[in-house]
């Protein structure tokens, strides 16, 4: 019973791992620009095709391929994305960048069933089924990848966003862009590297996961809900609460089907969905905030 | 002498009239017979989609080769148009599209399209204008359980599917290669294709509790990203036998799972899916002996499926999977029903897809039938990967090329 309990938590937290993965990208945009990036289910499906077609077409060891060439392929992507389609209605109401970025999505869909049809395709490597054990419980040697470098990911980013210029005016800009503009700060510019680099963050969420899954042109779009919720639960800012987040998303749908059946898994992430919206608007941040908050006297 | 000659005269030209009178009673043959379909050639299903349009064309081709269908009330053979449009996977523009077809195009019958959901949306177009319907593309009993008059299908239910597999298991039992009864853990996707595939295992457990336990029986959500949780369930079952119904992707992640956590079954299977080449592909090893049930299958040893093959192979470059061969079959029977029906009439052409009795066909058992729902109810064929051979046909024993490996074998 103890080990089946390990292997559930175990495999919850390697799934948290997917879940950050494909989830700061989202944060990112949003926190930055406050823009729903619906496009963002398009450059996870777009990443996982381009990855099929470096690793499988061009031979390329996969580590290279999804760490270092998908995601400075789709910051420029993110670029383009940015200035061609999101610029131009930066001051119209949300719904107008919403509503195109989701043409944007469905026009990545096709050109995917255009260029690479309907058939379902997987990436074997060496790796794919190999696995070990850590007493009983068995680890598969990809999924321990996609984890490590979501992990590596987190630390890479939280030192960017604190560490250097660019970072510290993409927070700037995230909390108030006009006193950002005020400063100094080209916050256009950073628009631009916010779109990019969360578009690189999903194209490279993209090719880490399709080590692991088989993908269509669909693929994307069952994590947009997921990432939704872990977003809404971790603060839309935050890329430690959207790991929490993902965590605590992971966890309860693990353990749920303990209880429940394993078809109402959806369901599970739409309650933790709706509480957290009902219970902490600002996120997880936003509640411990809330309970440290230094009370005047 | 005189008056009779002219009496006979008469009579003659009279009957020169008359048979003038009733030939041009007879309305003129139509240049060509409309037909029409919607299939998916972009979005979810487009690979599926442009199967069906090889396979329509093929047939289309062949028949107009040969001069058309003929057609009796017109004593003479009359050329098919087909009329293709792309529904792009969305069944309110397969609907709308099924519109068109009947009202603008005003087909004399239609074709169907591709997967349960789209034609269970646009089946209400045909029933509702009365135009003769036939398909090679929707198994679910939900397209068939309306009471429609109009719609038939080629593809057996999916009941029908999950029932082959316990016969096949049951043969395996009484050839001493299963024990009785066999504990089973079976889990479904959560939509109408797994609950008739679940439907089906437990109506058959239920009439043989001798040889059937269901020990574990679940639906999951199609595109989990992790079937951990479920499989720790099954392995406390302690099941015999893992019967799925799923879809390729989930297939292949569940099996992928299935093996890292180091369960065994005697037997495995993924409903429909698991002898595919993208799964053999991706999981390798961990493909082998996993058991299949399909329609159709390229190995079939009948001489007209044999042709079928190598004409479709020749023609397209691709691999005669199931979808060009039942889409070929279907538009066949359509052609059938008309030269039946020996008439254009809607009704006539329905009534002769209703009393169809098609031998020497290509679908397994050779013979195209419809039950009073409107769907026929042949066999399914089995197959199983054996290691170094791919995808062997196992079962019925009728067209079986090789012998199931049961139970599999424990690595």
């Amino acid at each position: 019973m103890t080990t089946d309990l390990a292997i559930l938590l175990v495999s919850a937290v390697l799934v948290a791992g997917v879940y950050a993965t494909m989830s700061y990208g989202l944060a990112l945009i949003f926190g930055v620009m406050k823009v729903i990036n619906l496009s963002h289910a398009g450059a996870v499906m777009l990443g996982a095709y381009i990855a099929y077609v470096l690793i499988v077409g061009l031979r390329m060891n996969p580590f290279i391929a999804t760490v270092l060439v998908v995601p400075p392929l789709f910051f420029l992507l993110g670029v383009l994305l940015e200035r061609v389609f999101v610029r131009p209605v930066r001051k119209a109401p949300p719904i107008a960048s919403l509503l195109l970025l989701f043409g944007v999505w469905l026009m990545m869909q096709n050109i995917a069933y255009i260029i690479w049809t309907g058939e379902v395709r997987t990436i074997t490597t060496p790796y794919t089924m190999m696995r070990f054990k850590v007493g009983e419980v068995p680890i598969n040697v990809n999924r321990l990848a996609v984890f490590l470098v979501g992990a590596i990911t987190l630390l890479l980013l939280h030192q960017f966003m604190t560490r250097t210029y660019l970072g510290k005016a993409i927070r700037a800009t995230a909390q108030d862009s006009t006193a950002a503009k005020l400063a100094g700060i080209n916050t256009d510019q950073i628009d631009m590297v916010a779109f990019g680099l969360g578009t690189a963050l999903a194209g490279m969420a993209g090719a880490l996961t399709s080590l692991i899954y088989a993908f269509d042109p669909n693929f994307g779009g069952s994590y947009m809900l997921k990432s939704f919720c872990i977003v809404v639960l971790g603060g839309v800012e935050s890329f430690l609460g959207v790991a929490l987040g993902s965590l605590i998303l992971a966890l309860a749908e693990a353990l749920s089907v303990l209880w429940i059946r394993a078809g109402m898994q959806d369901f599970v992430s739409f309650v933790v969905l709706i509480v957290a919206l009902l219970v902490t608007p600002g996120g997880l941040p936003g509640l411990l905030q809330k309970r440290y908050a230094v009370r005047p006297r | 002498m005189f008056p009779r000659a002219r009496v006979l005269a008469g009579l003659l030209a009279l009957a020169m009239v008359g048979a003038s009178l009733g030939a041009s009673a007879a309305p003129p043959a139509p240049k060509e017979i409309v037909i029409g379909a919607a299939l998916p050639l972009t979005g979810t299903f487009a690979r599926e989609g442009g199967y069906f349009k090889d396979g329509y064309e093929m047939a289309v081709k062949e028949i107009n080769e040969r001069g058309g269908i003929f057609v009796k009330e017109y004593g003479k053979r009359i050329p098919v148009r087909l009329i293709l449009y792309d529904d792009k996977s969305d069944a309110t523009t397969s609907v709308s599209l099924y519109e068109k077809l009947v009202t603008e195009d005003k087909v004399h019958a239609l074709l169907g399209g591709y997967s349960t959901p789209l034609i269970q949306a646009h089946t209400v177009v045909p029933e509702k204008y009365k135009v003769p319907y036939v398909n090679g593309g929707g198994a679910s009993t939900a397209i068939y359980a309306r009471g429609y008059k109009w719609i038939f299908g080629l593809l057996a239910s999916i009941e029908k599917l999950a029932i082959t597999l316990m016969n096949w298991i049951a043969s395996q039992q009484d050839a001493g290669k299963l024990g009785k009864p066999l504990r089973i853990a079976i889990a479904w996707e959560n939509t109408s294709h797994g609950k008739d595939f679940q439907k089906g295992i437990l109506d058959k457990a239920r009439a043989s509790p001798d040889r059937f336990v269901i020990v574990f029986d679940e639906p999951f959500e199609i595109g989990s990203k992790d079937f951990t949780p479920l499989l720790q369930k099954v392995k406390a079952a302690n099941a015999d036998a893992w019967l799925v119904d799923a879809r390729i992707a989930d297939a292949i992640l569940m099996q992928r799972q299935l093996t890292e956590l180091g369960l065994y079954f005697q037997v495995i299977s993924y409903g429909p899916r698991g002898t595919e080449k993208a799964i053999r592909d991706a999981l390798a090893p961990a493909a082998d002996y996993i058991v299949s049930v399909n329609w159709w299958h390229r190995d079939l040893p009948y001489p007209q499926a044999r042709a079928f093959v190598r004409k479709y192979e020749e023609t397209y470059k691709k691999p005669a999977e199931w979808f060009p061969a039942l889409a070929y079959e279907t538009a066949r029977v359509l052609f059938k029903a008309i030269e039946q029906a020996g008439s254009l009439n809607k009704a006539k052409i329905r009534d002769a897809l209703a009393k169809m009795d098609m031998r020497g066909s290509i679908v397994v058992g050779q013979r195209v039938w419809f039950g009073p729902n409107g769907q026929i109810d042949n066999d399914y064929v089995i197959m199983q990967n054996l290691p170094g051979r791919g995808p062997v046909l196992v079962y019925p024993k009728y067209v079986a090329l090789g012998e199931a490996v049961v139970p599999i074998p424990r690595r």
